[in-house]
């Protein structure tokens, strides 16, 4: 009699546990799906998190979670707390001692810019990886949530990805039917290379009605001559600058003064670290892009 | 003699019209014909005037210098393998143009850097090379490549440690690459200059060919005629490093090629060399910027390309 009831026990207690154990799993299980499509499932939200491109941290630090941030590579500089982090690396080099002694319970990477190798390294060794690469507006926003998902700050990352998203549409939406106004990014002044529109740079320029000479080029970032530049005689010229650095200038084009941009000085700097990045900086970014673009089309 | 120096300039010409003609924007040779007489509209003259023709004659000046420094260093160091770089002056214009890349110079002081770079890794290894023993030509060769190797590694150490949205311009300047080009005109006159130093020296560097002690024998004072071609070939090496970063292969195949065709005279060589190096890299150039339009592909990846099959075909038929 005891034994039965003693079993009958057992059974339930089983029952109940084996009923209870997915719904228990559902809620504390933070699951997400990275950019180059592998799932990664965190029986709890992330504590430590090293993040191995300036992006990944900027994107981490968005989704809420900067303070659990453990790890940048050098040039994880934004926002200003990332400065003090400690660092393990270049992105191309990662310092694999320096990361496992951090001990992260989270790794975002870069998936094309971290070598693989040294990612299959840290796979092997167990770690948890998230790799993101956004490439769209709405890629920034989505990671933003995925991450804040796996860090369990859902609240905060939701509302950033949602303010970001609000934030592209309002500019979407008041350039809608902004005059068609052509328009050279120069990458780099030698060798020069410029983007097409699969770049974000290039939707940026989209978004404000900018038209980009060289949309619809085979490669992201392609390498062009002058020539080019010359024939397609764009009304504006933008670069991203580093610090004010010589070395990527637009005084070269100066020159050519029969070019429209030039004759009508219309030669523009952005920063670059926030229109290079695939974060919401890009907000800001492509204000500033979009007002330039205005200028141009004043004069 | 003279009629395949002749030839030789025919040809360069010719190379020289197609560069002009050719470019990412078709022009059609009645336009270009236009342009040529002063007319033409102002795109089609900016494009051939201040873009085409500085960067032939460049590629032109460039592709000489190269030449004429490799078939003198083949001479001075005796080795069918020595070319301009061998002795390093490439490295040590590599690490000048690298500093101050790194230091976020402007395109003028990297061309000056670069030179300064070159001139110190010919004096060092000038210096190195004399020590306090004799001065021989094998003394010279070892030297040089050591202390290139020591370039290489400064300049692996200096990738390693820049950031990286400065690598692609470090590594399209390490590449060697015309568009780098501002002026022509320095490169051209130097090229000029040297011909004419080392032209009256060509009969003495034909005996010092057949080794420096048959050469002092027949009455050639050696050691300052190996002096003055290591001067000579270090400051065209630099020039054409400082105009279009290090371009490989045009110094170490061009005066071969030539000999094989040619036969072994110095008087025809040097010249030769000039023509047909500043020729190949002038068609090299084209097509770099042509193939992929409006796509650029490095110019070494084109002189390699060209240069190989030219090369082995040569020597295949020489046997």
């Amino acid at each position: 009699m005891g034994s039965r009831w003693l079993s009958c026990k057992i059974v339930l207690g089983s029952l109940a546990l084996a009923l209870a154990q997915p719904l228990f799993a559902g809620q504390t299980q933070h699951c997400a799906i990275d950019d180059g499509g592998h799932k990664l499932c965190l029986s709890s939200p992330a504590q430590r998190i090293a993040t191995l491109s300036p992006g990944a941290t900027e994107l981490t630090f968005a989704a809420g979670a900067g303070a659990k941030v453990v790890a940048g590579v050098n040039h994880s500089d934004y926002p200003p707390e990332a400065l003090t982090l400690p660092l393990v690396g270049n992105h191309t080099k990662i310092d694999l001692e320096a990361l496992l002694a951090l001990k992260p319970d989270l790794v975002v990477t870069w998936v094309t810019g971290n070598p693989p190798a040294q990612m299959d390294m840290l796979q092997a060794l167990g770690l948890p990886l998230f790799a993101i690469e956004p490439r769209t507006f709405e890629g920034v926003s989505d990671v933003i949530e995925r991450l804040s998902i796996l860090t369990g700050t859902q609240q905060a990352g939701f509302a950033e990805a949602e303010r970001f998203r609000m934030g592209i549409a309002a500019i979407a939406e008041q350039y809608r039917d902004a005059e068609p106004i052509s328009v050279f990014y120069q990458v780099w002044e030698t060798p020069l290379m410029t983007v097409n529109n699969q770049h974000l740079i290039g939707k940026v320029l989209q978004l404000c009605g900018g038209v980009n000479v060289f949309a619809d080029m085979p490669r992201l970032v392609p390498r062009i001559s002058t020539e080019v530049v010359l024939e397609a005689d764009p009304h504006v010229i933008l670069t991203g600058s580093v610090d004010g650095s010589a070395d990527n200038q637009l005084d070269h084009w100066k020159k050519y003064s029969k070019m429209s941009a030039v004759a009508n000085n219309n030669l523009f700097f952005v920063p670059a670290s926030p229109i290079s990045r695939p974060t919401p900086r890009l907000l800001e970014a492509s204000r500033d892009i979009c007002q330039k673009l205005d200028i141009a089309r004043a004069r | 003699m003279m009629r395949s120096l002749l030839g030789l300039g025919l040809i360069a010409l010719l190379a020289v019209l197609v560069a002009l003609a050719i470019g990412s924007v078709n022009i059609a040779p009645a336009e270009l014909w236009a342009v040529v007489q002063g007319e033409g509209s102002s795109l089609h003259r900016t494009l051939v005037l201040e873009l085409r023709l500085p960067r032939t004659l460049a590629a032109f000046a460039t592709g000489g210098l190269l030449a004429v420094a490799g078939a003198l260093m083949q001479v001075l160091l005796r080795n069918p393998l020595a070319d301009p770089y061998v002795l390093g002056l490439s490295g040590g214009a590599a690490v000048g143009a690298l500093l101050a890349m790194l230091g976020g110079l402007g395109a003028v002081l990297i061309s000056g850097s670069a030179f300064a770079g070159a001139m110190l890794a010919m004096v060092l290894v000038f210096g190195l090379a004399h020590g306090t023993g004799s001065w021989t030509a094998s003394r010279l060769l070892l030297t040089g490549v050591v202390v290139a190797a020591g370039w290489g590694a400064v300049i692996t150490l200096m990738l390693a440690l820049t950031p990286s949205y400065k690598l692609p311009g470090m590594l399209y300047w390490l590449m060697g690459d015309v568009s780098y080009a501002r002026t022509p005109w320095p490169a051209l006159l130097v090229l000029l200059l040297a011909i004419a130093v080392v032209m009256p020296l060509a009969r003495n560097l034909n005996v010092l060919a057949r080794g420096p002690m048959q050469a002092a024998a027949l009455g050639v004072s050696v050691r300052p005629l190996e002096w003055t071609i290591y001067l000579l070939a270090s400051l065209l090496t630099a020039t054409a490093v400082t105009t279009a970063g290090s371009i490989g292969f045009v110094g170490l195949i061009v005066p071969h090629m030539l000999r094989l065709v040619l036969g072994n005279d110095q008087r025809i060589i040097l010249p030769a060399s000039a023509l047909a190096g500043g020729t190949l890299l002038v068609l090299a150039d084209t097509l770099a910027r042509t193939v992929i339009a409006p796509e650029q592909l490095p110019v070494g990846v084109i002189t390699a390309l060209l240069g190989v099959p030219t090369f082995l075909y040569l020597l295949h038929r020489s046997r």
